[in-house]
């Protein structure tokens, strides 16, 4: 749907003129006025207004009866009254309704202080109730879910958390039972709602019918403070608040509404996760092994034992950065590493290298997308992630341009996910599959289509002032080769099969895409890792040249990485052969993998800053190994994980998201303000601060020091051509896109992006032998450390899920709930076995990063085939 | 004496009217043939318009203009019959589809053929379970016949032709919620506009023309007959005749035919008998439970047609007459129908959720002598701030029939709360010290 043009007309509200864009919804027109119009239902966020709850009565000349005001999208012209006797009697009498049946029990309700019914009511309530009768009872509370408590008699109907159930969530578990005044909210047989974005319901309560389990009777609103900050637990990077007590504890997380971001919606483990902050096992001292155990000691003494074994190491130092790492403290590390210690051997990645020359290539600004593109797009594409797992907040995302705008989706990728059913196309591969399957849609995209359908006049060519010159720049005029029909022919379909899918698949996905204007990829960072992970990525660059995205006003690219702020250390210089501002680095560093092999060989030092590569690297066997071998490990750590506990020789307490001051940068190249809310507990210092002082103490010293965290932001607009002059201010509260700015013009350029036809052959699919499957991986929204450490969502902690086939189920006679375990190489799994219709026979998908039996444990950074089989009861 | 069942209710009598082969000896079907082969579609819809036949079900709305609002083209338009025929008081359409269901049929075909539907489609009430059955064999004769289906009498016109049982909601028949209903979804009304017939307002989206039972077993008769014979009966504004369903205190209740614009009295007296011996008619709801009321005095004389019942304050409704005499209490009576309201309110909106329930608390109140002087004034407010706030017209309903009966008769409410009252306390007197109780001469306290 093209992005609506807003044409403003003036109309009158309480005898003042006010302009407002045509066709909004007369309560938020009214605010252009300084009028507020009374809601309980109304909630732009959630669709078409509904009506139900009639605050919002309204007089408009020309109408014989009061009119609801959320429904009416203004015209010009319009003559609206709001302080009329009749007006003010409705408003009255909707109140007086409203109240017949509410228990009023403000004084022990978590919402009284915060509650729009109490303000409301204080607002435009007649201020008596004239009703005498019995109230209306339910049994109360109740907990909804483990995460939510329902309290029926508060509630008053208003449709919110019904709607966002199912028209934004689309999970359709809450619903309305039984009619009239007997009408509750429930769900389906007494069900518990569970879901990715249950707590949602909470924020847009407009009563204390549902709160926060983890919030409730913990504070009052006027014991705590509020204090706005960015979540990193996921890519999604949404806008958080934190409600925050005594300076000291996070009682509650919620969502800060960014329309760029995040449309105003949390996933629950944004919402809950918060918990693992004030978790009792969290490390707030630094410690030291001594005797083979870590024993907690002062700051002077972890700090000099770092730098002395650091100093030792020399140049045989490497670093694995964590994805949750600020650009700040990536930028600090990558300094001390390189300038500091003179070695190169850094990454932020885990799944593998990747290519300088196509860092810069992604991060060509007409390449990206923004978050928004997403609503205002033709068509999208999702390649190689589940978004309900991987980024849950773009995964709404998606689902409102469908809904919505119609928005045509296109799915490439081995595992069936949560957007299947919307989808318009799927393309289904072998797990490895999406180089093959991108090349084959690039390759489908220049075939002539037998249907002669006009290309979409859609395709509005960018505005050249936003479009950087150079580099690029002859694109725009090459026509893209026509080959012979039948040779292009014969390739898209050789390419399927190289993928393990169907032409027919690939080309009805082609049909799609070819009728779409601006068209947004979603990519998974997957595509990317392993030995094959450059080819991908050319693969993925081809589609895009194949879809004229770097022409086409409103298209991009937007990953989704595995790592919370993956773009921003990949800018701020945390890869290997890759300085700030994805410049080449005087030397060229070694990739997680081959740091791996190198530990015990020529490397003797590691430094794991917010990095646990037993759980998140892949070839965790490798990693044993390796970390075994090395003399000297340095952990900026939160929890003692496996590695922590083993290996590590100093541990710095890290910094929760709570507590972290810095900067983070978004998939679509929006830098976010993470603001301090809480104080350090314990003897918690910031990690930029330590960072700097070990650069002060092993020859990297800054002039001036770094003093603050901004300090260090400052140092890297310095560092970063296209981030150049960037200031904290300018961020402000929503962040600030770099593209959008003057300095994007100093982007590093790029090659010219490949053809279709210029892509190497990916490899014949694997062909597994015995019985054996293909392996492939998948994320959980649940699998990571929140669910582990904040008690409120552990009841969620996955067990590892065995997704097989039906046909593979019946062959190694495994049926879903069957123990299984998956093995190669001597490296085995056990998990629960889930047959899954959808799933293409001969593959089997595992969950990365949970607790125990993580699918790391089986990959060794190879294309892999695995044992499947079931477990006998013992 | 007024001639009556001159037009739908004409062969009502017949037996095996139902059966199409009757039907089609009456002279059933010709109007349809004449619809789809002699005229084309735009024809059929001036005729309607024409005939200016306003919607039987309700809310008067002009058939014609509602069709005409449907656009055509490349939309996959729905023709809808609502027989989700659920008020009390309300039984005219019962009648008409288990007697004459092919009148319906066929007046339905013709109004599809004039807004070019894909699909009609008969929402029938769920508890008309007989009348189902008689219109799904019905409907297997006409497709059987021909007159539906593929193809339709050789023109190559398709349509097809569903019975939908609804699942026991009122507010079902209320049109928005119907097509919730129809979607598979809780009967809730949806909001307006965009309307049934816009596109994106009907159901499963598509543009639908949304007509009562009544209204399209007029149709039949309009291109039969042409649209002056048509307009002989009636009056200038309400055009035809009407089936009028009369209930209540009156010795022949039941279904009568008559023209437009006839008095009341010579419905309810004259054709229904008038109330029992002895006994005057008090008031009376001309459109139904939810149709304000009117006393006799007042009432009796009037013309029964739209524009004079509307002018008296309240409305022709879907023409049932319900009749109340000077026997019955009118506070039960109205506790009754608020109570009706009460359970079926959809509980959507406020006014109607919260106002039918503290209505109906505030009347068993009177009605049990518990109330106090103050709560007649309420009982009158909470009435006012229902009706025209409400997201349907359901909660109106309850209060401009309530509403009415307490600003006609507030006298007898009060009397009736008062009299309750000193019952009780006489019981309170005869429980606690049946001493008192048997002197004579207590009097009220």
């Amino acid at each position: 749907m093209p992005r609506p043009e807003q044409n403003f007309i003036s109309f009158e509200i309480d005898g003042r003129e006010v302009r407002a864009p045509e066709g909004m919804s007369l309560v938020d027109a009214a605010k252009n006025g300084d009028v507020e119009i009374p809601v309980f239902c109304y909630e732009p966020k959630l669709g078409q207004a509904v009506g139900a709850c009639r605050m919002c009565l309204v007089e408009i000349e020309g109408s014989p009866q009061l009119e609801i005001a959320c429904k009416t999208p203004v015209e010009d012209g319009m003559v609206v009254v709001t302080t009329s006797d009749s007006v003010k009697q409705a408003q009255n009498a909707i109140v007086e309704f409203l109240l017949i049946n509410h228990p009023l029990d403000c004084p022990v309700c978590d919402k009284g202080g915060e509650c729009p019914l109490q303000d409301i009511t204080f607002g435009w309530g007649p201020g008596r109730s004239r009703f005498i009768e019995p109230k209306r009872h339910f049994e109360k509370p109740l907990e909804l879910s483990p995460l939510i408590a329902i309290d029926r008699e508060r509630c008053i109907l208003c449709y919110r958390c019904v709607r966002f159930s199912g028209e934004v969530a689309e999970d359709y578990q809450l619903v309305f039972l039984e009619r009239a005044d007997s009408t509750y909210v429930g769900t389906h047989q007494g069900h518990p709602y569970v879901a990715p974005f249950s707590g949602n319901i909470i924020d847009l309560c407009p009563v204390g019918a549902l709160t926060s389990n983890a919030y409730r009777f913990r504070a009052r609103p006027w014991d705590v403070e509020n204090g706005g900050s960015v979540c990193t637990l996921c890519p999604s990077q949404c806008n958080v608040t934190f409600t925050v007590r005594d300076d000291a504890k996070v009682l509650r997380v919620f969502a800060r509404d960014n329309a760029k971001v995040d449309d105003g919606w949390l996933c629950d483990r944004g919402r809950f996760g918060f918990q693992a902050v004030h978790a009792p096992e969290r490390i707030t001292r630094p410690m030291l092994r001594e005797g083979g155990a870590l024993h907690e000691v002062s700051w002077e003494r972890a700090l000099s034992e770092a730098a002395g074994g650091l100093e030792r190491a020399g140049a045989g130092t490497a670093a694995l950065v964590g994805g949750e790492t600020t650009n700040e403290e990536g930028f600090l590390l990558q300094r001390l590493m390189r300038e500091g210690l003179g070695s190169p051997h850094l990454d932020s990645r885990p799944g593998g290298a990747l290519d300088p020359e196509q860092a810069r290539a992604l991060g060509r600004p007409e390449l990206a997308a923004m978050v928004p593109d997403i609503d205002y797009a033709d068509a999208v594409v999702v390649v190689d992630t589940d978004l309900q797992d991987e980024s849950p907040i773009l995964d709404l995302r998606v689902r409102k341009a469908i809904r919505r705008f119609a928005v045509k989706v296109v799915l490439v990728g081995g595992r069936p996910g949560a957007l299947d059913p919307p989808a318009d196309a799927i393309v289904r591969t072998t797990p490895d599959g999406g180089e093959a399957a991108l090349g084959a849609l690039a390759a489908a995209l220049a075939e002539v289509e037998p249907v002669s359908v006009p290309p979409s006049d859609r395709r509005v060519p960018r505005d050249p002032a936003q479009t950087p010159t150079g580099g690029l720049d002859e694109r725009q005029h090459g026509e893209p080769e026509r080959q012979g029909e039948s040779a292009g022919r014969e390739r898209v379909d050789d390419l399927a099969r190289r993928a393990g899918t169907s032409a027919e698949a690939v080309r009805n996905a082609a049909a799609a895409l070819r009728a779409a204007g601006p068209t947004v990829v979603l990519w998974g960072e997957r595509l990317s890792d392993g030995p094959r992970g450059r080819q991908g990525v050319a693969a993925l660059l081809a589609l895009a040249r194949a879809l004229e995205i770097p022409e086409t006003e409103g298209s991009g690219l937007i990953e989704i990485p595995s790592g919370t702020n993956a773009r921003g250390l990949r800018e701020a210089g945390c890869l290997p052969g890759l300085g700030p501002g994805l410049l080449d680095a005087p030397q060229a560093g070694r990739p997680a993998a081959e740091i791996a092999a190198g530990l015990g060989e020529d490397l003797s030092a590691l430094v794991l800053l917010n990095a646990d590569p037993l759980r998140t690297h892949p070839d965790r066997a490798g990693w044993k190994r390796a970390l075994e071998a090395t003399t000297f490990v340095v952990a900026f750590a939160d929890f003692e994980s496996e590695t922590v506990a083993e290996h590590a020789d100093v541990v710095f307490p890290a910094e929760s998201y709570a507590e972290r001051e810095g900067t983070v940068t978004h998939a679509d190249g929006r830098l976010q303000r993470v603001r301090q809310s809480i104080a350090h507990p314990g003897e918690v210092r910031p990690v930029w601060s330590v960072l700097a002082e070990l650069g002060a103490r092993l020859g990297a010293p800054a002039d001036p020091p770094f003093l603050t965290s901004p300090m260090v932001t400052r140092a890297i607009t310095e560092a970063v051509p296209f981030l150049a002059g960037l200031t904290l201010e300018e961020l402000s509260g929503k962040g600030k896109r770099w593209q959008e700015r003057d300095a994007a013009e100093a982007a590093p350029e790029a090659p010219s992006l490949p053809q279709a036809d210029e892509l190497e052959e990916p490899p014949e699919p694997v062909a597994p032998s015995n019985g054996d499957l293909r392996l492939g991986t998948t994320r959980s929204l649940w699998a990571g450390r929140e669910t582990e450490h904040a008690p409120i969502l552990r009841f969620l902690a996955p067990h590892q899920r065995v997704e097989l086939s039906p046909q593979d189920g019946r062959a190694l006679g495994v049926e879903s709930g069957d123990e299984v375990e998956v093995s190669r190489n001597g490296s085995s799994v056990r998990g629960i076995a889930a047959l899954r219709d959808a799933l293409p026979p001969r593959s089997v998908y595992l969950i990365e990063g949970t607790a125990q039996d993580s699918a790391t444990e089986l990959l060794d950074g190879e294309s892999t085939t695995v044992t499947v089989r079931r477990v006998e009861a013992e | 004496m007024t001639e009556t069942n001159l037009r739908l209710l004409k062969d009502i009598d017949e037996p095996g009217l139902h059966t199409i082969d009757v039907y089609e000896r009456r002279g059933g079907y010709s109007a349809l043939r004449r619809a789809v082969t002699e005229l084309e579609p735009d024809e059929v819809l001036e005729q309607i318009s024409e005939a200016e036949l306003l919607g039987r079900g309700g809310a008067a709305f002009a058939m014609g203009m509602k069709a005409g609002f449907v656009p055509k083209g490349d939309t996959d338009n729905y023709m809808l019959v609502n027989a989700d025929e659920s008020e009390p008081g309300a039984f005219k359409d019962r009648v008409l589809m288990q007697k004459t269901p092919h009148l319906l049929i066929e007046g339905c075909l013709i109004a599809a053929r004039a807004i070019d539907a894909v699909q009609a489609i008969i929402y029938i009430r769920g508890e008309y379970e007989h009348q189902a059955d008689i219109l799904e064999r019905a409907v297997a004769e006409a497709y059987e016949r021909g007159y539906v289906g593929k193809d339709i009498l050789g023109t190559g016109w398709d349509l097809e032709f569903v019975v939908h049982r609804g699942a026991g909601a009122y507010i079902a028949g209320e049109e928005m919620a119907l097509l919730d209903s129809l979607e598979g979804k809780r009967a809730h009304p949806r909001m307006k506009p965009p309307y049934p017939a816009n596109v994106g307002g009907g159901v499963y989206q598509g543009p639908t023309l949304v007509n009562n039972v009544e209204t399209l077993c007029n149709v039949p008769y309009i291109i039969n007959f042409g649209v002056e014979e048509y307009r002989k009966l009636g009056t200038e504004q309400s055009t035809g005749t009407k089936v009028v369903s009369v209930s209540g205190n009156v010795r022949r209740p039941g279904n009568y035919e008559v023209p437009m614009g006839v008095t009341c009295r010579e419905i309810i007296y004259g054709l229904a008998g008038g109330p029992p011996e002895g006994r005057e008619v008090k008031c009376f709801l001309p459109g139904g439970s939810s149709s304000p009321a009117l006393t006799g005095d007042e009432g009796l004389d009037l013309r029964f047609d739209f524009e004079t019942l509307e002018a008296a304050g309240s409305m022709l409704g879907s023409g049932s007459v319900i009749v109340v005499d000077d026997s019955q209490p009118l506070v039960p009576f109205a506790l009754r129908l608020a109570e009706f309201y009460r359970h079926e309110s959809c509980g959507k909106c406020v006014p109607c959720r919260e106002g039918t329930n503290w209505t109906v608390k505030m009347l068993e109140r009177i009605d049990s002598g518990e109330a106090t002087p103050m709560d007649f004034e309420l009982l009158a407010q909470v009435q006012t701030n229902i009706i025209g706030n409400c997201l349907c017209l359901l909660g109106d309903s309850m209060a401009m029939a309530v509403g009415s009966m307490l600003e006609k008769f507030r006298d007898e409410f009060e009397r009736h709360a008062e009299e309750a009252r000193a019952r009780n306390e006489a019981a309170l007197v005869e429980q606690s010290a049946p001493e008192l109780a048997a002197a004579p001469s207590i009097g009220p306290m």
